[in-house]
């Protein structure tokens, strides 16, 4: 699992944000740190404090830097000079809420550095779906390829395809050797990357909406069942 | 005599009079900041100066790079805002060039005094006209080489810095702020000081003051 790092200005900010990442988290979540606030509770950063938050978290598979804004990414920045690991550091320039719940989520799905850092970057597409606006570049596209599995299910979640059911589904889909998408068929929103919590919750899909789940890749089957078999439970949300 | 070296006593006076200058001038800094920004940079100066000061005083630098990694390092975990991350690269960007020598002379100052400002770049991406330190920052230091390249010592060009900083803080009154939190005012961030540029102008103004004086 790779690492990851808060940087806020303010403890109760990241303590809070970080509270809120951890919600979408069943089982393990990765390895955190934070690095808040300037110390007797004065608002604002302290470079040593992230390099030694770095330190902490750091794994082979890396660390991802989720900062809030001004000094906490100057101070990332200054912190990269100090850290005395040598796994690969990235700072993100995601928004600092969202992009936390997404790379909370994904990393603890065991995803790489390059796939969580993506992720977190695209996380603003949710709330644009949201908004009927368009998604940014930065969102993961799903591939063309016809998949080599499908299953369309009726979405049985009261609230629809929100951001806890759509970590299910991209921790479910990061288990098997297969790429997965996922199309809102009642209202012809996606596809989009089943690995993508944004991605998927962009989707903006309601209980009782078709929603077709299509797979290619070595487990592609595999995927498609656990997928089918999971919607029946409302991806973890209902009494099955 | 004219001063033609620089020794530690003058970098620590130097560091004690921009305390004693950001302390003097905590609620202007303050109140220029509340204008256009969060309005901490004056605390935030005077917490980070005074912690330097104490930091030094507890533990006194044998070498110049020893004493700029202190001030850097104790000004990065002691401001909090950006300009702790911005003065504390400098510091760090000086100590680094000076490397461990006991006194400067002028070409070595102006060397150290180079690399600071390089790193502040390099730090907070600011160009000329972004209303921020680097415009205090960056005609001082051209004032200084310019100076020395033409014969003066030290002491006349830390004052011609400090004269060039003045200059370039006040010509920040009309800009429309580019980086940091004032950016986010857009248009009406003009018709203020930049903060960071006036507590520039403060750090020359006691680099000019610690050089003028006969050494003690």
């Amino acid at each position: 699992m790779i690492g990851l790092v808060v940087v806020s200005h303010s403890p109760q900010l990241a303590r809070a944000a970080v509270d809120l990442a951890l919600q979408m988290v069943q089982g393990t979540p990765p390895p955190l740190a934070i690095a808040a606030g300037a110390g007797e509770g004065i608002i604002g950063t302290d470079a040593t404090e992230v390099a030694r938050a770095i330190d902490e978290v750091s794994g082979a598979d890396g660390v991802l830097v989720v900062m809030d804004l001004g000094s906490a990414v100057l101070s990332a920045t200054l912190a990269l000079e100090f850290v005395t690991s040598t796994a690969e550091v990235r700072l993100s320039d995601a928004p600092f809420v969202e992009g936390l719940i997404a790379a909370v989520v994904l990393a603890a799905a065991g995803a790489s550095l390059d796939e969580v850092d993506r992720e977190a970057r695209s996380a603003m597409d949710a709330k644009r779906g949201q908004l009927d606006r368009p998604a940014t570049e930065a969102t993961p596209s799903a591939a063309a390829t016809p998949a080599e599995a499908t299953v369309e299910v009726e979405l049985p979640n009261p609230d629809g395809l929100h951001s806890r059911p759509a970590a299910v589904i991209v921790k479910t889909v990061s288990g098997f050797d297969a790429t997965v998408t996922i199309t809102d068929v009642t209202t012809g929103k996606g596809p989009v990357a089943g690995n993508s919590l944004i991605g998927i919750m962009s989707l903006g899909a309601r209980k009782g909406d078709v929603v077709r789940f299509g797979a290619v890749g070595a487990q592609a089957a595999e995927a498609i069942a656990a997928l089918d078999e999971l919607s029946s439970s409302g991806f973890g949300e209902l009494e099955s | 005599m004219s001063n033609s070296t620089v020794t530690l006593d003058h970098l620590v006076d130097w560091l004690a009079r921009y305390r004693d200058l950001v302390t003097e001038k905590q609620s202007y800094l303050t109140e220029l900041d509340s204008a256009i920004g969060d309005a901490d940079h004056g605390s935030n100066m005077m917490r980070g100066m005074t912690a330097v000061m104490e930091k030094i005083g507890a533990s006194p630098a044998a070498a110049v790079d020893e004493l700029f990694k202190s001030v850097g390092m104790t000004l990065v975990t002691s401001v909090g805002g950006a300009s702790g991350p911005l003065y504390g690269t400098f510091f760090l960007r000086m100590g680094m060039t000076a490397g461990a020598v006991t006194t400067l002379d002028g070409a070595a100052l102006a060397a150290a005094l180079r690399a600071g400002l390089e790193g502040v770049v390099a730090r907070g991406k600011a160009e000329s006209g972004d209303k921020t330190m680097y415009d205090a920052m960056a005609p001082a230091l051209d004032a200084l080489e310019a100076n020395l390249a033409s014969g003066g010592d030290v002491a006349d060009a830390a004052a011609a810095a400090f004269a060039a900083a003045v200059v370039g803080r006040d010509a920040t009154e009309a800009l429309v702020a580019r980086k940091g939190r004032a950016s986010y005012l857009g248009e009406r961030s003009a018709g203020h000081l930049d903060p960071g540029a006036t507590s520039t102008a403060l750090l020359f103004e006691a680099l000019a003051g610690a050089l003028a004086k006969p050494q003690p």
